[in-house]
């Protein structure tokens, strides 16, 4: 495939930021952008109506910066760090969905996570799943 | 903001959305007349978010005043930072860059156009 750039002879990690890396990133951007925009309006003008929702916005704000910047560093600290916070991602999502569902009144306002991400089409339950799928795809050899 | 440029802006960016995946499927990198075409939906959102400015600034009060200001500073960032990322390394993946902003700025058009309404 010519969309995969060659590597430098001794790399042995495969950086997150290049070939389809670069699409990951940006949609990650994207994330990063809505949901601490949104958490920063919530928390800033409305917070006593739903404080542990716009906690928990805030909180995926700040795991969608840190993933897009060390996805988008792609050195071998940053894999490590990146990795983590899309575990985080993953959980906070599978978590935030369930308990939404099940006890809609504790978020009487939506998050980024809600209903498993409904609101922005479902991207944020696939997104760390594509996003742990691309680091294992670009481990170490 | 002005609706009938909020249609135009969605058109274009859509345009720009199904741009940007035709040539990701193509295998090939975004082409000189597509980045011109960002380009050219970066002015006119651009030129969008000035006048909701300053119709902001003249007293019109939407919905959610703060979201709005938000998605208006958002909808003019998105495709230049885009741009930069998708030309620093060129293949088919940066069509897909271009895609992803695009339709950033497509959403949060749609957006401000329901907040636009006027608070009941």
């Amino acid at each position: 495939m010519t969309g995969v750039p060659t590597q430098p002879a001794g790399s042995e990690v495969r950086s997150t930021n290049r070939g389809a890396g670069r699409a990951l990133v940006a949609v990650y951007g994207i994330f990063a952008l809505a949901a601490t925009a949104r958490a920063s309006v919530q928390l800033l003008t409305k917070f006593e109506q739903a404080p542990l929702a716009y906690l928990l916005s805030a909180l995926a704000g700040v795991i969608y910066i840190v993933a897009t910047i060390t996805l988008a560093r792609g050195t071998h600290t940053s894999r490590r760090i990146a990795l983590i916070a899309i575990i985080i991602e993953l959980v906070g999502v599978v978590s935030v969905g369930t308990l939404s569902v099940l006890y809609p009144e504790a978020f009487p306002r939506a998050t980024v996570w809600s209903t498993y991400g409904i609101g922005y089409g479902f991207v944020p339950l696939i997104l760390p799943i594509v996003g742990l799928a691309w680091l294992w795809h670009t481990r170490a050899s | 903001m002005i609706e009938a440029l909020a249609y135009v802006v969605i058109a274009l960016a859509g345009v720009a959305v199904i741009w940007g995946l035709v040539t990701a499927v193509a295998n090939k990198p975004p082409g000189k007349a597509q980045l011109l075409f960002a380009a050219g939906v970066e002015i006119v959102t651009v030129v969008q978010s000035i006048i909701a400015a300053a119709k902001l600034v003249a007293g019109a009060r939407p919905v959610e005043l703060a979201t709005t200001i938000a998605y208006l500073i958002g909808i003019v960032i998105l495709i230049p930072i885009a741009w930069l990322w998708a030309n620093v390394e060129r293949s088919r993946f940066s069509g897909i860059v271009l895609a992803v902003a695009a339709l950033g700025v497509l959403a949060m058009t749609i957006r401000l156009l329901v907040l636009w309404a006027p608070a009941p």
